[in-house]
């Protein structure tokens, strides 16, 4: 298991004990995101002051590639506008596609980049970003399962 | 007198390595393992011979079906048309004329759906399925009733996975115009009792038909003494290419039923005032066909008829109670589908660990598996689970291959654990 570029410790420590998890007592945004054909749920809550992410939480039930994501996306979120979150979305679109090999601004997120290998698997990362932006956007719900 | 002993000559062992070197893809190594195929219920792999049958076919004679008089078109032409012999044999089908050759079980269920289903229902007509149905028996029946008014009718299943006949039997009520039935479930690997419920279909003038994509690669099938009205497989599971399959339906019905497509290949005569239709099976075969997966589907089928479904099966049930036992073994493992009778399918969730993580984590490890709702979201529901990992094996598979794949559920479970 050890040669895994994906499941790196790092990924499964967010996995096994995610930063951010929970709820916000008082949000100013949330959105639920779910994959029904995974089985993946995840709450965002959010808390923006000044048009900038506060404080960001998220509960829910996931795989560990879903989860992991969420968990390192919680930690770059503060301090952040929507249009710059909507920026980092496409840097990590682009580099789970494949199009990038990493990014100063993902850290811990650049082990998604095996994801090009597994296009299938890519809608689970995708989910934590694609709820974030609904919630920011105003809408209550996300999905990254078109097509199945 | 002296009695001579006799002496019953040994059934020859099975060895699924013999038949392993005939797999060309089997030797090829996943993330610098070896890889170890588990996943045949979604496709199965090639014998070198399907492979020749379908390079020989562009190399040698290549040329339409049914229509070229030049050698190629007649070589081409009984190459395609042996693989419909081959298939009445395969399924004891009364009359090579039964056979209609699809592009697999989604065209031939779809084929009965709107040829046969859709002239006879009306509104408040019923058709009956059952829980562990795939997508592909329950959706081209939706379709249908939506445009007449009739409904779908769901025969349930014991949590062990087993439909209660029974209870299906119950469900054939008047209004019931058609059956529909999964031989062997792709996610449970549940063998339904298909003689019993046609007996009962039959004595109420109810056709059924039968979905025998999962039970073709496993078992020896006779549907003659299935007794059922129609028959579907799929090639690409048979062993054979992608693009090909069978509907096999009673001669009286293949003649009342219309065309399903329009086209070339499916007519007598055609003019602008009227045109008249071949004949069964040809009615229902518009266009030019996928001669190369025919062909290759007729080397499949030979090549499996050359083992023996008997001894295949025998295999694959050994294989199954082994496999069962191992993965058991695993602590937090939850097997779905336990049926009796059942083909080698192991459906599985682990406490704790996504179906999807856990094949992923497989495939690093060469171990090909599916995860999802493997095109059964209402058996997905039934369940309670969004989706499920699934183990299905077929006689290439071996004892040291579900080892090593239960290890490495271990190294799995330890890592995410």
């Amino acid at each position: 298991m050890s040669s895994s570029n994906l499941y790196t410790q790092s990924v499964i420590d967010h996995y096994r004990a995610p930063r951010n998890f929970g709820v916000l007592p008082a949000p100013t945004h949330a959105a639920d995101g779910a994959n029904p054909l995974c089985g993946d749920t995840l709450r965002m809550e959010l808390r923006c002051d000044g048009g900038r992410v506060a404080e960001m939480s998220f509960s829910g039930e996931a795989c560990v590639i879903a989860t992991a994501t969420a968990s390192m996306l919680s930690e770059l979120v503060v301090d952040r506008s929507a249009g710059e979150l909507a920026a980092l979305e496409q840097v990590f679109i682009s580099l789970v596609g494949g199009q990038i090999f990493s990014h100063d601004q993902l850290g811990g997120l650049n082990a998604m980049r095996e994801l090009a290998k597994h296009p299938v698997r890519q809608k689970c990362a995708l989910l934590p970003f694609a709820t974030l932006r609904a919630a920011l956007a105003g809408l209550t719900s996300a999905t990254t399962e078109g097509s199945n | 007198m002296n009695a001579v002993p006799i002496v019953k000559p040994k059934p020859a062992q099975f060895d699924p390595l013999r038949y392993r070197a005939d797999f060309p893809l089997l030797a090829r190594r996943v993330h610098d393992k070896p890889l170890i195929y588990f996943d045949n219920a979604n496709t199965a792999q090639k014998p070198q011979a399907v492979i020749d049958a379908v390079d020989r076919y562009y190399r040698e004679f290549n040329a339409n079906v049914s229509r070229a008089v030049h050698t190629l078109g007649e070589e081409a032409t009984s190459a395609y048309e042996a693989t419909r012999d081959k298939l009445a044999r395969f399924i004891n089908a009364a009359s090579r004329d039964e056979i209609v050759l699809t592009s697999g079980t989604t065209q031939a269920i779809n084929t009965v759906a709107y040829s046969f289903a859709m002239p006879r229902l009306k509104a408040g007509d019923e058709i009956l399925v059952t829980t562990m149905e795939h997508h592909s028996n329950i959706v081209p029946w939706q379709l249908v009733c939506e445009r007449t008014g009739a409904r779908l009718k769901v025969a349930p299943i014991t949590p062990a996975g087993e439909l209660i006949a029974d209870r299906f039997i119950k469900m054939l009520t008047p209004s019931v115009k058609l059956a529909a039935v999964v031989h062997v479930s792709n996610v449970l690997g549940t063998v339904n009792p298909v003689r019993e419920l046609a007996k009962a279909c039959r004595a109420r003038g109810i056709p059924l038909l039968v979905d025998g994509s999962q039970a073709a690669p496993h078992l020896p099938i006779d549907v003659q003494a299935l007794g059922c009205d129609f028959y579907t497989l799929t090639g690409h599971k048979l062993f054979g290419p992608t693009g090909t399959g069978m509907l096999w339906a009673r001669r009286e019905w293949l003649e009342a039923m219309p065309p399903f497509f329009g086209g070339g290949e499916m007519i007598k005569t055609v003019s602008f005032e009227k045109t008249t239709f071949a004949d069964p099976p040809h009615k229902f075969e518009a266009g030019t066909p996928n001669i190369a997966g025919f062909i290759g589907l007729g080397a499949a089928l030979d090549y499996v008829e050359a083992i023996g479904r008997d001894r295949i099966a025998a295999y694959e049930r050994d294989l199954l109670v082994y496999a069962t036992t191992t993965l058991k073994s695993v602590p937090g493992l939850r097997l779905f589908g336990e049926a009796p009778h059942k083909a080698a399918v192991l459906s599985f969730l682990i406490d704790g660990i996504h179906a999807h993580d856990l094949a992923t984590l497989l495939d690093h490890e060469g171990i090909a598996v599916r995860s999802g709702h493997h095109c059964a979201h209402p058996l997905m529901q039934f369940f309670g689970v969004p989706a499920t990992a699934r183990a299905s094996l077929a006689f290439y598979n071996t004892r040291d291959e579900v080892d090593r794949f239960v290890a490495a559920i271990g190294r799995v479970r330890k890592l995410l654990g």
